[in-house]
């Protein structure tokens, strides 16, 4: 159409007429005011009330409060008692409201109509489903398998109880599962229940792999111990962090210094500077070489020698500063055992690999050398449990365990099948075949998941669970702050009318009625209550109340017991021989994958998302990675100078091989990753659970598990997840990754150099915190 | 009794040497205030809104290499830049040291944007949009921006005022520290931050853990002889932020060449 | 000079225009003078016919004489006033059920029928507040009653009146009777009594 001055004047006639016209609607409900039915003392509008629970969102579970107006929760907050996180929390907590409410949420029992895996169902009433669920259970309930999530405490009991009762077994299921770390910690220390670290007090902290600002163990009570740790109240001066990993993590990125090795290598290093320390006999006072040794002082560390250790763990060149390698973990050595109280940690890639329980071993040894064992600033000891009864570990499966679940399945030991809170499908390697073993006729699955994930997609029988925001529990952290705390879960708010969720917990008591159990509780609030009581007799702790029933109410009000006065369990000595015995079970790691894959890969668990267990949440998927800021996608990390020899550019689609199989992923050119090293986050690849987990198809999301063999670590049975050789080769596609970087040109920092903004105040190193 | 208004005036204090990047800030904003959630579209278009952001900068090469975080958010200047550009006053400094953005005075000419020199105000391009049930997270307390307007970070303002009418016109008590960080009523990436990396408080309350930072950064601006850390995103400008940041600590600075850094 | 053919398709354009202009205006003024988004101030038709003349009315006049705040319970707690839960109403109108057949009866028995069926009553808002602003009855109510000078310790009732106008003698109630509640009305009162006009006091 020509725009003429006639025709344009019409138009502008008719857009102003109709601007003026289409009115703007007023939302239906706001021109209503509502007379509610009763008279809710809790519910008035406009008025919040803020409810004390805990989160469960990772396993740390942290204490929280939740606000709560006219019955939705609107925020949660970390809750200022709670000893765990002291008022903090994590990108993650606030997430729980999203899946409160999510649009993806499951809406009731379903049960399955088409094919295994076909995602046919049809909506039955509770009534039904139960039936179907008791059915079942009598019918192929011996040696049924629970899986759940690591389970602590009240539901602990009862989920244990409930497979006893059937004569099957519960396990805890770990995407990267810490049982290596487990087995080291029992080893050294000779405890059960994972231990604390004093950060807050500690001068100088080498950490081995060990993630622990991002997602390793309980990552916000370690991170408000960091904050002390920099720039803390009364320190003399600023804790030192030397991160030893071959992956540039959030945790490395914020070390003072970074030591990039070979992938394996940690516990070799770790005896080199046990070696350097007895050598040069910097142990702390009071620590006795002899019965670390066996009496053999040196000698029996004679394999660790800095020169014969220094060629093989791939330090660098270009940080030894014109030292020899060995020089170089010599000064390390007197670093750490010069500063007072120094703590060794170690976890995630330092024990998934076929020596990674030796590795943990070696360098939670160091700490008994610089005696740091129980002592400030050091390694803390948890009490077993307030109660006798409930357990204070968790139970997690390893591999091993896991094999022998899917072999169960496929001889029909196991007919029957119950997950809660439990992605084995997505999260176990390919090669389990997990997902053939459930798909299988033989075998009946319940699923107990809120949301559709890849394991629930496989089940014949959904009942959904309550979210944690709307049901009963309790926790008792692991690792905690070194003193007895029990944590309590309340439902703060009713599920929405659309929701017709029930308690995991009171299913299975309901469905255990009858059985020689042990299992006299109708609902998982009864036997909470019970455990009030038998703290109110315990009489000490942070409530005091005159009767059992303000005893109860104050519990909930605090979101928990603890008793800081009571006692750390006491460090025992340090087990005879124990140096002797690691270094016998000293050796090199072996890698799993091609024997011609030039790359180490190293998944690692996802900021947000963890193993992708949070992948539906819009939030989570939408807060960038700390260190490469990618978000809603997965990425391939290869060095940034790796990346332009090979003429590849961000974002190239690269097929990542090994054994197991290949995953297609863009790559990110990461500066801070060792040329032979490439990182793959887990957390996408979901295929099933709505528009936000699994919306994206490769090679925006893929299973970095895919990659994995069965290759298990030496004595715990945990699966080496951690350096296997890949093959990295270029699809030719390309795509855009969606990331953060680069939203804001940052000029002020682009033009200032960084030395200059970030300077040291003070040459060694201690800087004024508040005048 | 109505008590006599305390005369705030709100400052932060972000301490460099103790932000891990963790994102915890980030997501607590979103979750407070109505913040739309950041498809990917919005990444592919650099159009993510994130109130509080977490920049990651790049110094050096393999393996003398280092990544350094820095919280970036609204940095309520005395001297704003975004404030003498807006045609219909939508944007002003009160009398709290807030510069605060009017949603319904605003009528979208981005003039702000183009002249703040922190990239921390963000334009409603779409309508926002929840799916239905999501829309049951939704802070009464927080307008939601329509299309065409202009939003950034506002000190969680509802949760001040929340403070300030529950805890000094109804209790008679003051707004301090201590109350803000018991009863939820400093802003949210504060108590969220889990290394304590965010501070906030009141300047004039010489009790306030912030209030000596900015005594400090007052006296030395465009000094370098500065006795804490404490300094401000593009001092050279003069735009007197009510943020200040402290360095970090480089414990092993890298030996760079001089332009060797990529940010 | 325009040529001759031109003049009449002008003129149409030129009367479209101000039939436009006209109709435009016409629809800014209307809704800027009425209370929105009921038009000009008329009152909408509520589910039960409530007559605040019986229940707040003075005594004198027949009513009952009922403090605002005795049903508008939350007026001195919190942000909202809120209408009153359906139980509340019970607390009389289970015996006071107004006599066989007479035409209240039937309204009073929506009450019990609400409360048995257990479905809310959905009033019709009459004043209604944007959505970004945040007004707070209770800082206001507090001011106007527990102040130091003569004007600022008044009965609740009063202050109530003071936005809303008499309600007490009003059969339905009308928003066109008491204050616009525009922003306008908000700025001069606070001016009037030194309170803080800053923009956050009431746009968060």
């Amino acid at each position: 159409m020509n725009l003429t001055r006639r025709n344009f004047l019409t138009w502008a006639g008719i857009s102003a007429a109709g601007a003026v016209s289409c009115n703007i609607p007023f939302p239906e409900a706001e021109l209503k005011i509502q007379s509610p039915v009763r008279l809710p003392e809790d519910l008035v509008k406009g008025q919040d009330n803020w409810y004390a629970t805990l989160c469960r969102q990772c396993p740390a579970a942290e204490g929280v409060l939740v606000r709560v107006m006219e019955g939705r929760a609107k925020k949660v907050q970390g809750n200022p008692k709670y000893p765990v996180n002291l008022g903090k929390q994590s990108a993650r907590c606030d997430a729980g409201l999203q899946a409160l409410y999510h649009p993806d949420r499951l809406a009731g029992p379903m049960s399955r109509t088409g094919a295994k895996g076909s995602g046919q169902y049809k909506a039955v009433s509770w009534d039904e489903a139960l039936n179907i669920l008791n059915s079942q259970l009598s019918e192929r309930g011996q040696g049924l398998a629970l899986i759940t999530e690591p389970l602590r405490a009240h539901l602990s009991v009862i989920a244990g109880r409930f497979a006893t009762a059937f004569g099957g077994r519960q396990l805890g299921f770990q995407t990267l599962d810490d049982t290596s770390y487990r087995g080291a910690v029992k080893t050294v220390f000779g405890q059960d229940v994972l231990p604390g670290f004093d950060l807050a007090h500690a001068d100088y902290l080498l950490s081995f792999g060990a993630d622990f600002l991002s997602t390793w163990g309980s990552p916000t009570q370690f991170s408000q111990a960091y904050g002390e740790f920099r720039q803390g109240a009364g320190r003399v001066r600023r804790g030192t962090h030397v991160q030893v990993e071959p992956r540039f993590s959030m945790t490395a990125a914020n070390a003072d210094r970074w030591l990039p090795i070979t992938p394996g290598w940690e516990g070799h290093l770790a005896m080199s500077l046990a070696y350097v320390i007895i050598d040069e006999k910097l142990q702390a006072p009071g620590v006795d070489v002899g019965n670390l040794t066996g009496g053999r002082g040196i000698a029996a560390l004679e394999a660790f020698r800095p020169e014969t250790v220094a060629p093989r763990i791939g330090l660098p060149q270009g940080l030894l500063d014109g030292h020899s390698a060995a020089d170089f973990i010599r000064e390390l050595a007197r670093d750490f055992a010069s500063h007072r109280p120094s703590l060794a940690i170690g976890g995630d890639s330092a024990g998934a690999h076929s020596n990674g329980q030796f590795n943990l071993e070696a360098i939670y040894a160091l700490n008994y050398l610089v005696g740091s064992v129980g002592a400030p600033g050091g390694v803390v000891f948890n009490a077993a449990s307030p109660l006798p009864d409930l357990p204070a570990a968790a139970k997690v499966g390893s591999l091993a365990d896991w094999a022998g679940v899917a072999e169960d399945i496929r001889s029909g030991k196991t007919k029957l099948l119950l997950v809660h809170q439990a992605d084995p499908v997505h999260g176990l390697p390919k090669s389990m075949g997990f997902r053939d073993a459930l798909a299988g006729d033989n075998l009946f699955t319940v699923s107990f998941s809120s949301f559709m994930d890849e394991t629930t997609a496989l089940a014949d029988l959904i009942l959904p669970d309550r979210v944690y925001l709307e049901d009963w529990g309790s926790d008792i952290p692991e690792p905690g702050p070194g003193y007895p705390v029990l944590g309590f879960q309340q439902p703060v708010v009713n599920p929405l009318s659309d929701y017709n969720p029930r308690s995991f917990a009171d299913i299975l008591l309901a469905s255990a009625q009858g059985k020689a159990g042990n299992l006299p509780w109708p609902k998982l609030r009864d036997f909470l209550r019970e455990s009030s009581d038998a703290l109110f007799a315990l009489k000490r702790g942070s409530i005091q109340a005159a009767d059992s029933g303000e005893f109860w109410t104050k519990l909930l009000q605090q979101g928990g017991w603890w008793d800081d006065k009571a006692t750390n369990p006491r460090p025992g000595a340090a087990p005879r021989d124990l140096l002797t015995g690691i270094a016998a079970r000293a050796v090199p790691p072996a890698y799993s994958g091609l024997a011609d894959g030039e790359f180490h890969l190293l998944p690692f668990a996802h900021n947000t998302l963890l193993d992708g267990g949070n992948a539906h949440l819009p939030w989570l998927q939408g807060a960038p990675d700390p260190v490469t800021t990618i978000t809603w996608q997965t990425w391939v990390e290869v060095n940034d100078r790796k990346v332009k020899e090979l003429k590849w550019r961000e974002g190239d689609v690269i097929k990542v091989e090994s054994a197991a199989g290949f995953i297609l992923a863009p790559v990110y050119p990461n500066p801070a990753l060792p040329p032979n090293v490439v990182a793959i986050p887990l957390g996408q690849g979901r295929r099933s659970g709505g528009e936000y987990a699994a919306g994206r198809a490769a090679p925006e999301s893929a299973n970095v598990m895919d990659l994995l063999e069965d290759r298990r670590v030496a004595v715990s049975g945990a699966l080496a997840w951690a350096g296997a050789r890949v093959r990295l080769t270029p699809t030719g596609e390309s795509i855009r990754i969606s990331k953060f970087e680069g939203s804001s040109p940052a000029r002020e920092i682009g033009l200032t150099p960084s030395e200059d903004i970030f300077k040291t105040v003070e040459s060694n190193g201690a800087a004024g915190a508040a005048h | 009794m109505a008590t006599e208004r305390v005369n705030h005036k709100w400052g932060m204090v972000i301490d460099l040497d103790r932000c891990t990047g963790c994102q915890a800030c980030v997501v607590a904003c979103h979750a407070e205030n109505n913040v739309p959630i950041n498809t990917q579209d919005r990444f592919l278009q650099h159009r993510a809104y994130e109130w509080i952001r977490i920049e990651r900068y790049w110094e050096g090469e393999f393996p003398n290499v280092k990544a350094r975080f820095l919280p970036v958010l609204c940095q309520h200047c005395e001297n704003a830049p975004c404030e003498p550009v807006c045609p219909v006053y939508a944007t002003y400094h009160n009398d709290q040291g807030l510069n605060v953005q009017i949603y319904n005075r605003c009528v979208g000419t981005r003039y702000c944007i183009n002249n703040c020199p922190y990239q921390v105000r963000f334009f409603n391009w779409w309508e926002p949009q929840w799916p239905a049930t999501l829309r049951n997270q939704l802070n009464p307390d927080v307008t939601v921006r329509s299309r065409g307007i202009m939003e950034k970070c506002t000190f969680c303002i509802q949760r001040l005022r929340r403070g300030e009418l529950t805890v000094e016109r109804q209790e008679g008590g003051r707004l301090d520290d201590k109350t803000m960080q018991e009863r939820n009523f400093g802003p949210a990436c504060v108590s969220a931050c889990p290394t304590n990396a965010l501070m906030f408080g009141d300047q004039r309350d010489p009790k306030s853990a912030i209030s000596p930072y900015f005594a400090d950064a007052n006296e030395h601006v465009h000094e370098e002889d500065r006795k804490t850390r404490a300094y401000r995103l593009l001092e050279e400008m003069n735009t007197k932020p009510n943020v200040i940041y402290l360095k970090k600590v480089d414990q092993y600075p890298l030996k760079l060449k001089q332009g060797e850094q990529n940010g | 000079m325009l040529p001759k053919g031109k003049i009449l398709p002008l003129a149409l354009v030129g009367a479209g225009i101000t039939a436009i202009v006209i109709f435009v205006s016409a629809v800014v003024v209307i809704s800027w003078f009425s209370n929105p988004p009921f038009g000009l101030g008329n009152a909408p038709p509520q589910p039960i016919a409530f007559p605040h003349t019986v229940h707040a009315g003075p005594v004198a006049q027949g009513g009952m004489g009922i403090q605002c705040e005795f049903c508008h319970r939350n007026v001195t707690k919190g942000a909202a006033a809120t209408v009153p839960a359906v139980e509340q109403c019970l607390f009389c109108h289970k015996t006071a059920t107004g006599g066989a057949g007479t035409p209240q009866a039937a309204e009073i028995a929506k009450i019990q029928s609400s409360f048995d069926a257990n479905t809310p009553i959905d009033w019709e808002r009459v004043h209604r507040l944007p959505d970004h602003v945040r007004f707070v009855h209770e800082a206001h109510v507090r001011f106007f009653t527990q102040g130091t000078t003569l004007e600022t310790q008044l009965p609740v009732g009063e202050v109530c009146s003071k936005c809303h106008g008499d309600v007490a003698s009003m059969t339905e109630v009308q928003p066109k009777q008491g204050q616009s509640l525009k922003m306008g009305t908000c700025l001069d009162c606070h001016r009037q009594n030194s309170v803080p006009t800053d923009c956050t006091i009431c746009h968060q």
